[in-house]
């Protein structure tokens, strides 16, 4: 007689210990959204006057277009790799460690000091002055628009980055759990804020608009007729309010909302920390459904202002932004879409929901620069690239505290830097747009070679299945995610109204090469230090063939 | 040799590679092997937990095909090049596995001893091929592998390390090797309780006898090498979430949707690093815990562990004379 067949096989299991990790893949999708930061307000001050006639929306689905390769081919890498530094790991292991310490230390640890500064102007600028000035014009009580004006003032930005960085420096260090549990209340507080913001843009229209900012201006800042005004003065600084359609215009947007999205794949920093980091199904959750989502909402965000705010709306944002339109500030702080949504309502109650949550998410900002640098940091301290110092795990919080408080002292020059320093967001700030682009170009292009420089690494990955052909998927998703991302690093170079180009002159690009300079001194100073000890620090990286 | 003259004061310093839980995991194995030459080492120091945790039956169908269950998919291998594909990755996986027939495969169904002897036989003999591995990589050279178990392995399997003539492979549990001329080293492999209830766990009490027993024999601990699977306890290298153990598998304790942390090592590997400050502590057993931490003039490593995706994570000591005169961790 024949067997009857066994359809479910199980595995049979010892009394033996298990492994487990820390992060859910929903908090890691969480944390790429908020980290993508769907409060940025890059896409809507910058772009519509730096590019008249661009279209947003098309502009924001190119940039979702081009980072959709590069969070594919992360998906691959953070399979095969599922580790804490991430994109370090990857470019150490695909192209040596001199290479991945340079990229990562000098344009993720280094520059990343600049989004500290950025989280701390959009705290004071985007988060606080707005919902103070909100209160002022829906309560008639003054001293809140003082506040507000305070806020947005250079020394007010100063004292809140400083106390934004300083906060989120102690909650970090009294544990990443703790972390994990704040940043629920943080992403509910974004969700329902960002909820308020596209309602009251969806049931207002342009004219309605005109007459709300008007009010709320009147109220701030005791001006009359403040659109009219802001209308008029844009059009003397170069605003075309009918512009034929720019299609270079539209692909240079592209770069701008890349800003936000190229942070889709920015949880691999702390890939250790993440369960079953190693399944596909969760990787292309996390990454490439936070880029979606996000894309989404971007794009949501954008078709309800152009139906609320109106087209001139925009432009009249904008130019108090990119043109200099002061007639287009309130209360100093820019037209920015939170506040212009809190001009749309009269309750206090929404409006500090509005501000609330916008606080929140600048607050996590400065939050994901301690948390991915420092997991890279300790990362480079265990390989021998930076001082043991830095990798030490405090025994009671059980937290990298040295890597976190060296990066907070590091973060405060820069803070004071970058809000007293003339020309310093223009100069050197905008150094930051190529530098953290550069580490995922160089990772893109890690992410196409991982099968042939790290094949028995990719061999065992669960990607190693996909193949078109006889080409691994990922080779074909890497080299087409490395020219998309070196489409938008390259308009950050050369392009007048994006980046570098932007100083007229080549100091900033002076400024990016002494950054890779300063990391190749400190990687050659640790291999002679390491060497003088008899270790080699390539030992770090290289991988042991088994056979 | 030349290798019995580093170590010492003025000398070149011993070079030491060291590495834990690998549990079964053939390619990992194989580069710990290879790590002697790759690394330009003159010891390989291995912690503990060589048994891999997983078997994996391969049910033959009948009709020249087989089925298998792994990570929770149901895998048809139609074809030998299929099954070898598939066998491969078990093996880097840690994971032991044998072919059945469906009767075959019943008899081990809900049979728990059965099971295990299953588990014994199949890590005995993967176990004695490393040693021979062993054996026949590092002929003619200075380096001698230092093999012990760790809490997860069985007494039974470990008497593998016994049963072959000792040259390049030394099973160096309880009692003290001499590294080189100038260094000892004494080995641990046992585990505070934990919650998967794994063969080889011992009390603080027990653990502090242990080392107490085998401590006798050193005459300087400062030139002596702790090898101790458990790392110490609330070090930062010991660092884990809390596992309920009332349900099995022993599952995370959340507070507020959170993972509760807590330090799973021992108390009487801290007291032992404290008072004794040997040369350097090397630890194991927490996989996720990778890092390095200081007792006094004492410095104590765990290299972490990766062995299911085929990565020997490791850590390189030089030591000379009574320091450790450099370290770096590898991941290869």
């Amino acid at each position: 007689m024949a067997e009857a067949a066994i359809t479910q096989p199980q595995v049979f299991t010892r009394r033996a210990s298990g492994l487990v990790r820390v992060m859910s893949p929903y908090s890691a999708f969480i944390y790429n959204i908020l980290t993508m930061g769907i409060i940025f307000p890059w896409t809507f001050l910058w772009a519509p006057a730096a590019f008249q006639g661009s279209n947003l929306i098309l502009g924001i689905v190119f940039a979702f277009v081009f980072e959709l390769p590069i969070a594919l081919a992360y998906a691959w890498l953070a399979t095969a790799l599922p580790r804490s530094g991430g994109d370090y790991v990857f470019q150490s292991r695909v192209f040596g460690g001199g290479f991945g310490f340079t990229i990562v230390f000098a344009f993720f640890v280094v520059w990343i000091l600049q989004w500290v500064a950025l989280s701390g102007w959009l705290m004071a600028a985007l988060g606080l002055a707005p919902t103070f000035f909100g209160l002022a014009a829906a309560t008639h009580v003054h001293a809140f628009a003082s506040i507000g004006t305070w806020c947005a003032s250079s020394n007010g930005i100063i004292v809140i980055s400083i106390l934004n960085a300083f906060v989120s420096l102690v909650l970090l260090v009294s544990g990443f759990r703790n972390y994990v549990r704040f940043q629920y209340v943080m992403w509910y507080g974004i969700l329902l804020s960002f909820g308020f913001v596209l309602l009251l843009f969806l049931t207002t229209n342009p004219t309605a608009f005109h007459a709300h900012i008007n009010a709320f201006a009147q109220a701030v800042d005791g001006v009359k007729n403040f659109f009219g005004q802001a209308r008029a003065a844009a059009a003397t600084a170069g605003v075309n309010f009918h512009p034929p359609f720019y299609l270079f215009g539209t692909l240079m947007v592209a770069p701008i909302a890349w800003t936000s999205l190229q942070w889709a794949t920015y949880s691999v920093e702390q890939g250790g920390e993440i369960k079953n980091a190693h399944v596909f199904r969760n990787q292309m959750f996390i990454l490439v459904g936070s880029l979606a989502a996000t894309a989404g909402l971007l794009i949501l965000l954008a078709a309800v202002m152009n139906h609320g705010v109106g087209h001139d709306g925009v432009l009249v944002a904008s130019s108090g932004y990119w043109l200099g339109n002061s007639k287009a500030l309130i209360g100093g702080g820019f037209m920015v879409p939170n506040l212009m949504a809190m001009a749309l309502t009269g309750s206090w109650i929404v409006i500090l929901l509005i501000g609330f949550g916008f606080i929140l998410n600048s607050f996590q900002i400065v939050c994901n620069c301690y948390i991915g640098c420092t997991r890279i940091m300790v990362a480079q301290g265990l390989d021998g690239l930076l001082p043991d110092w830095f990798s030490r795990v405090h025994p009671r919080w059980k937290t990298p505290v040295n890597a976190h408080v060296a990066y907070f002292l590091a973060a405060v020059p820069v803070i004071i830097a970058y809000n007293k320093v003339a020309g310093w967001s223009t100069k050197w700030a905008l150094g930051v747009t190529f530098a953290n682009g550069c580490v995922f170009v160089f990772s893109a292009l890690a992410a196409a070679l991982l099968p042939y420089r790290a094949k028995k690494l990719y061999e065992a990955s669960p990607g190693a299945k996909y193949k078109v052909g006889n080409t691994p998927l990922v080779t074909i998703l890497g080299a087409i995610g490395f020219a998309t991302a070196v489409f938008m690093v390259g308009a950050f170079l050369v392009v007048k109204n994006l980046g570098l180009a932007y100083a007229n002159g080549k100091v900033p690009y002076y400024v990016v090469a002494g950054t890779v300079a300063l990391g190749l001194v400190i990687y050659a100073v640790m291999r002679a230090v390491k060497a003088r000890r008899g270790i080699r620090v390539e030992y770090a990286f290289a991988e042991i063939p088994p056979e | 040799m030349k290798f019995w003259r580093k170590g010492k004061p003025g000398g070149e310093p011993t070079r030491i590679f060291y590495a834990s839980d690998i549990h079964g995991s053939e390619p990992t194995y194989r580069k710990f092997l290879n790590a002697a030459k790759f690394y330009d080492v003159d010891a390989l120091v291995f912690g503990g937990d060589l048994m891999g945790k997983l078997l994996v039956p391969v049910v033959r169908d009948g009709n020249g095909s087989w089925v298998a269950s792994l990570q929770g998919t149901v895998r048809h291998l139609e074809s030998p090049e299929e099954l070898a594909a598939f066998t491969a990755r078990l093996d880097t996986l840690g994971f032991y596995w044998f072919e059945c027939e469906p009767d075959e495969y019943r008899t081990y169904e809900g049979n728990q001893e059965r099971i295990d002897g299953k588990f014994d036989e199949l890590a005995k003999h993967r176990l004695a091929e490393w040693v021979t591995l062993a054996e026949e990589r590092l002929a003619g050279s200075h380096v001698r592998v230092y093999l012990c178990g760790g809490n997860d392995d069985t007494d039974q399997v470990l008497t593998a390390l016994d049963e072959m003539p000792e040259d390049r492979a030394v099973h160096c549990e309880n009692r003290v090797i001499d590294l080189d001329d100038a260094h000892t080293m004494v080995t641990i492999g046992y585990s505070t309780p934990t919650p998967w209830l794994t063969p080889r766990e011992r009390s603080e009490e027990d653990i502090a006898a242990e080392i107490e027993r085998v401590m006798a024999d050193v005459s300087d601990p400062t030139r002596c090498v702790f090898n101790f699977h458990c790392p110490p306890l609330d070090s930062s290298l010991d660092t884990c979430m809390k596992l309920d153990a009332s349900v099995w598998p022993p599952a995370p304790i959340l507070v507020n949707r959170q993972p509760v942390y807590y330090g799973g090592g021992s108390q009487a590997v801290t007291d032992a690093l404290e008072r004794y400050q040997p040369l350097v502590g090397l630890h194991g057993h927490i996989h996720e815990s990778r890092g390095s931490v200081t007792f006094g003039r004492t410095p104590a490593y765990n290299p972490g562990s990766e062995y299911g995706e085929g990565v020997l994570r490791g850590v390189i000591v030089a030591i000379r004379d009574q320091e450790v005169v450099g370290q770096q961790f590898t991941s290869g």
